[in-house]
């Protein structure tokens, strides 16, 4: 069977990671084109990708073409995801598909009617760590969860420009949290309580932002759950999980780029955690290529996908209303309901 | 150094590990232990006076220093008492579960000017001791973040829960007093979520087993904690701070580092089995200090104040959890009115 011939819209950082981790590391895809504004010919053709331009319609009714990567910014989302899937095109589209219900909804009718898979970016549930723990949560091993605890810090703060268009902490950041709450405990969010905090840099508060925030909430399965976040350690990309339950409990700790240890006079010292989510997910944005990719050759239904994008926008928001309102926020029942996006 | 002569109040197993540990602390000496319900038989070792009377500690006139550590109702009258006599006072905690209870011990308590240290040993862990210092040194910088992770290995004995005063005044109120302590702040407001998730009995009896709470901090920081009355890996005490230069944190401990490797798996030892265990050395440490602000004529490292605070912080939980909202805690107010 030939290569699945793939477009990739929008080269920015992430587009040109999944680009490069499709050439290199997906045995099974081919890049013919990428669309974007800025396109640096040397390192098209590194990966020996043919097409560069600038028109998306040039990828859209290229019938080669089977399945595209869409990682333009974020405002685009929505409406590329409907050209392509009218197009007939299988789409995997980075986070966030948007920051309300209505054009994720729109987006997921339109793949649905077109009958392209629809796989949206939460590259988490395809790290290798957190796989063993969402399998060791099915697996019984730790009984019957009781909580889930996330700690998603970044390494340094973002400049305000970012964060001003990113959508906001719980939006653009805690989303993934939102989603890896939902994957690890195998249930629903039904409500939280959010509290943030500018602590890290006032620019983000004069922005309507905050940079620190703990999420405390319950789930549809009794569970409780707490997620908290910073924007800046210091220390490097901190991510650890941890499911605790009647059994017992199992804990995702950092992952470092190596595991030197140095002991001496004055301590022993060993390295951070990866310094961003490229290095420390790195198999994870590899894995959920491949997974997209398997899942177009197959022509079985995606791992991850809109109702997955609609649970955790649905949660974001909740979750800035609970901030802003000072008090718990329930999810509404047709929020709640399970999105069928936990199987695997 | 100068020695103190000390008696102690309740021969149950905390009076029992802090009456060893004053019997091997320098500059101090036990005199005299009393408990009316225990039987002295084979301890404590020779030189150490028993008696069934608490009368023979409260009106020893050589006795300066008294431990507290009979059942939880009675620790606010043996204080009270104590401080009466002009004893220094070190109390178990909580000195009572009622707000206004306590500040009329505090009120005694000043108005007899002797020391009044409470029992939080768990700031006199080494391990958190170290964390502590990372914040007052500023290794960590401002203070961001607190977690305190802290769930016990097994549930309580059946009955124990109706008297406990609930998970949060029995076994939240050292994560609430762990907050301030390493991060130096004040709890502004509390928001708390439990659940029965463990034991339906415990429901029943109106208690819950699981909770997590999230804390606003007096210089704009956040907290939380977690509890369950069951790990059953054993007893889970984890802390960490995280700060504008980094985080330090504070693993479980546990009897021995060793690590078994097989084909199996990576194997390593379960933490230490609960608090006896785990905190062996804060009690010890605690006493140490009781000792020395006595001797040097300071204030206590942990007082009357850090346990009404505490308590204070554990109703506006409690309330929390009742209403689902966020609970303001109750400001200490003004000074508690002089009892005669």
């Amino acid at each position: 069977m030939n290569q699945t011939t793939i477009g990739v819209i929008g080269i920015g950082r992430i587009g040109r990671m999944h680009a490069e981790n499709l050439v290199h590391a997906v045995p099974d895809a081919a890049v013919k084109a990428v669309v974007s504004p800025r396109i640096d010919p040397a390192w098209a053709d590194r990966l020996g990708i043919p097409v560069r331009t600038t028109n998306v319609d040039r990828i859209l009714s290229d019938p080669e073409i089977e399945a595209v990567v869409i990682t333009a910014p974020s405002g685009a989302h929505v409406e590329l995801i409907k050209r392509a899937a009218a197009a007939g095109k299988h789409i995997f589209c980075e986070k966030p598909v948007a920051f309300e219900p209505g054009p994720i909804e729109q987006a997921r009718s339109a793949a649905a009617a077109a009958g392209v898979n629809l796989q949206v970016g939460f590259n988490r549930r395809f790290d290798p760590s957190l796989l063993r723990l969402w399998q060791a949560v099915q697996a019984g091993e730790v009984g019957e969860v009781h909580s889930v605890r996330i700690t998603n810090r970044d390494p340094k703060a973002p400049p305000v420009d970012f964060v001003k268009r990113s959508g906001g902490l719980f939006f653009d950041f805690a989303i993934h949290d939102f989603d890896t709450m939902r994957f690890l405990s195998g249930s629903e969010i039904v409500e939280l309580f959010a509290v943030g905090a500018v602590l890290v840099d006032p620019e983000i508060g004069k922005a309507g932002d905050v940079d620190t925030a703990v999420i405390t909430m319950r789930l549809a399965n009794g569970a409780l759950g707490v997620i908290d976040c910073s924007r800046q350690t210091n220390y490097g990309y901190d991510q650890r999980f941890e499911v605790f339950g009647s059994k017992g409990s199992v804990v995702v700790d950092n992952t470092t780029p190596t595991s030197v240890v140095t002991s001496s006079a004055r301590g022993i010292v060993g390295d951070k955690p990866h310094e961003t989510f490229v290095e420390r997910y790195r198999e994870a944005f590899i894995a959920e290529l491949s997974a997209f990719v398997a899942a177009v050759r197959q022509g079985s239904p995606v791992l991850v996908g809109a109702n997955d994008a609609l649970a955790a926008v649905r949660v974001a928001a909740a979750a800035k209303a609970s901030h802003e309102t000072h008090l718990p926020v329930r999810l509404a029942e047709e929020d709640q309901r399970s999105s069928g996006g936990l199987r695997r | 150094m100068r020695t103190i002569t000390a008696g102690v109040l309740g021969a149950g197993r905390i009076g029992r590990i802090h009456a060893d540990n004053l019997l091997r602390m320098d500059g101090v000496r036990l005199k005299t232990i009393a408990d009316p319900y225990v039987d002295f038989e084979g301890w404590p070792p020779p030189g150490v006076a028993t008696s069934p009377d608490p009368a023979a500690v409260l009106e020893d006139n050589e006795i300066e220093a008294i431990l507290v550590c009979s059942p939880t109702p009675s620790h606010a009258d043996f204080a009270e008492a104590a401080a009466r006599a002009g004893k220094h006072v070190f109390c178990e905690k909580p000195i009572a579960l009622d707000a206004d209870r306590v500040r009329a011990t505090l009120g005694i308590v000043q108005t007899a000017g002797v020391k009044l240290q409470v029992g939080f040993n768990r700031r006199f862990d080494p391990t958190f001791s170290r964390a502590r210092q990372a914040v007052v040194d500023g290794e960590v910088g401002d203070v961001y973040l607190v977690r305190v992770t802290a769930r016990d290995p097994a549930l309580p004995p059946a009955g124990y829960v109706k008297g406990s005063g609930g998970m949060f005044a029995d076994m939240t109120i050292h994560d609430f007093d762990m907050v301030r302590y390493l991060s130096g702040c004040e709890i502004e407001e509390v928001h708390a979520y439990g659940a029965v998730l463990v034991d339906p009995a415990i429901g029943e009896a109106g208690d819950i087993d699981t909770a997590v709470l999230s804390l606003r901090l007096s210089n704009g920081g956040l907290a939380f904690i977690e509890n369950s009355r069951q790990a059953v890996f054993g007893y889970d005490q984890r802390v960490e701070v995280l700060g504008s230069k980094g985080a330090i944190e504070a693993d479980n401990e546990t009897p021995a580092r060793a690590r078994l490797s097989t084909g199996a798996g990576v194997r390593y030892e379960n933490p230490l089995y609960f608090f006896l265990e785990r905190y062996q050395r804060s009690f010890f440490v605690e006493l140490e200090a009781f000792f020395a602000s006595i001797r040097d004529d300071r204030e206590p490292p942990v007082g009357g104040k850090d346990g009404l605070i505490a308590l204070l912080v554990c109703q506006a939980a409690n309330r929390s959890l009742l209403e689902n909202r966020p609970v303001r805690v109750e400001p200490l107010g003004p000074p508690a009115l002089k009892r005669a």
